[in-house]
């Protein structure tokens, strides 16, 4: 598996993350060192210039990073090819101890990064550099999670064994002999539903009212409903969506839908969902930073926009996610 | 808008075997709505001022500040952002697209700001009325004379109306008429009340009355004010 052409690729995308991250951390130590504003001093001139490089660097390799999910679980897939008793990514990510927790590192990640990089965007419209110290710090804090991504990545790869035999998402996801489900186990299918739109609900509400008027405690309601309806979204399309998409009552799993037999409609819905819920989270990150000189401005606008943003995609989601389950309701079966 | 520099220092290739220091700790104001020269041999160090005030270069050491505002601490966006709306820069060699009209020419510092074509025409037209090549809009840079190619120069650093004029050994290439038609441009340009530093060692510009001050630049030091 080491030589696959997927496991290269993500070696690759690792190694080049790795080694510009490492390249930063340089410039972060001496960013907190050192990084004196008032100063005409040449140390303090040349970090100004050394930043603006390596602030672009970082960007890019956590953007690498968190496209690094989506290469992640393709290449889960196709290890599948070669595992005994595995039909998809599901198979794969079960078949040693490594594959689960490197993808919720990768997940967790996506936010991770992603919140580096808006408040570097932030950082940069600013004429100041008001942020320098905390995203450098930042930084440094990602390092040992990057690091742990990469090494659970390859423990995972070079753990997986052909002959040892594992189990397919029909198998792993399917319903639990009391009716519920492995990962919402005890909740019936209304309740489940249930929560699901009227968490919907409470999020367009709790936004509509953030876009006429800003209040925190409201933000932060916000951001841990996003946060709550995330996993909720995640579970629901496992354990509700995806047979309705399958058209198949017992196959339940969250990755086959990524797959072109249907359509890729996976990637569409986790687009939605990741994307709305990184804006619905970030605008609680960035809510200490309003009294910032210089950044109270340029985070009111980033906070109203993702909060638009955030509906945006909670509303495609909710209509890609939902649309086979709705089809099946109301004209009923594949007809 | 009042200009000043307070101890700055350049060192090209620094910690490199061609280490070159041009500045040596330079201070100094300039007023606004004034033409003011700094005059110096070639090597001298005055060309860097003028890049530095211009925010083509950083200084190594020190600060620059416009009308208030620290240059030296702008992150790079911003000091487009300002190079395009306070700075228009008369280069020694000119640095005229020959193969562009003298309109595309003079309309060049507009395309990144996103003007339209037609607002385009409404502020190069006066421009080259003024300077007399509007009869030569459509020429390819190329096919004009020395003298109309330096208008040309002149009319582009003006296109944004930008309140800073800096024009680097403007008159070297130029015969004594036309350095005294630069000179009459600079002093109309001073009477709509812009700040204009030139850098020569031409006497025709360094001795021309209407010159409120010249700084003279030696060995990266301001030798005499």
């Amino acid at each position: 598996m080491l030589l696959s052409s997927w496991s290269i690729a993500l070696f690759l995308c690792g190694l080049i993350v790795l080694f510009l991250m490492g390249f930063a951390a340089r410039s972060a130590v001496r960013v907190l060192l050192f990084w004196d504003l008032k100063s005409d001093s040449n140390r303090q001139i040349r970090l100004e210039n050394e930043i603006w490089l390596t602030s672009t660097l970082v960007e890019y390799a956590l953007a690498i990073q968190i496209i690094s999910l989506i290469v992640f679980v393709l290449a889960a897939d196709f290890y599948s090819h070669s595992i005994a008793g595995a039909m998809c990514a599901t198979g794969s990510l079960l078949a040693n101890n490594f594959g689960i927790p490197t993808l919720l590192i990768k997940i967790g990640g996506v936010f991770f990064y992603g919140f580096w990089i808006v408040l570097h965007q932030l950082d940069i419209h600013s004429e100041k550099y008001p942020l320098v110290r905390i995203k450098y710090l930042y930084l440094l804090l990602l390092l040992p999670l990057l690091v742990l991504d990469l090494s659970l990545e390859l423990l995972f790869i070079k753990g997986l064994e052909p002959d040892i035999i594992t189990s397919c998402c029909a198998v792993v996801f399917a319903d639990t002999t009391d009716g519920g489900s492995n990962l919402l186990g005890g909740f019936t299918h209304s309740v489940t539903m249930g929560m699901f739109y009227g968490t919907i609900g409470v999020l367009i509400i709790v936004g509509s009212f953030l876009m006429v008027k800003w209040q925190a405690w409201m933000v932060v309601l916000f951001s841990s409903g996003w946060l709550w309806f995330f996993l909720l979204g995640l579970s629901v399309v496992t354990t509700e969506f995806s047979s309705y998409i399958y058209a198949m009552p017992f196959h339940k799993c969250p990755f086959c839908i990524l797959k072109p037999e249907y359509n890729y409609i996976g990637f569409f819905m986790y687009s939605a969902l990741f994307l709305g819920a990184f804006f619905g989270m970030s605008g609680v990150v960035v809510e200490p930073l309003h009294s910032i000189e210089g950044l109270e401005r340029s985070v009111t606008e980033f906070q109203l926009s993702a909060v638009k943003l955030s509906l945006l995609f909670l509303i495609l989601f909710f209509l890609v996610s939902s649309y086979h389950y709705w089809r099946y309701l109301l004209i009923g079966g594949e007809g | 808008m009042l200009i000043e520099l307070k101890n700055v220092t350049k060192i090209y290739n620094q910690r490199q075997a061609n280490e070159v220091i041009a500045l040596k700790g330079i201070d100094l104001k300039i007023d606004d709505n004034s033409i003011t020269c700094l005059r110096g041999a070639s090597g001298s160090g005055k060309s860097t001022i003028l890049a530095i005030i211009g925010c083509v270069f950083q200084p190594t050491t020190g600060r620059v500040s416009i009308a208030g505002k620290q240059l030296t601490r702008l992150p790079d966006r911003f000091l487009t952002l300002h190079r395009r709306q306070y700075i228009g820069f008369i280069f020694q060699n000119l640095n005229i697209l020959p193969s562009l009209t003298v309109r595309d020419n003079i309309t060049l510092p507009l395309v990144p700001l996103g003007v339209t074509p037609a607002e385009m025409h409404k502020k190069a037209t006066p421009l080259m009325e003024k300077f007399s090549i509007d009869h030569r809009q459509n020429f390819p840079a190329s096919q004009i004379s020395g003298g109309e190619l330096q208008r040309v120069a002149i009319a582009r650093a003006l296109i944004n109306d930008p309140p800073l004029i800096l024009a680097d050994e403007p008159t070297a290439h130029l015969d004594s008429r036309l350095s005294e038609e630069f000179m009459r441009f600079m002093m109309d340009l001073k009477s709509a009340g812009k700040t204009i530093i030139i850098t020569s060692h031409d006497p025709l510009v360094t001795e021309h009355p209407d010159v409120d001050r010249v700084i003279d630049i030696k060995d990266g030091r301001i030798y005499v004010t």
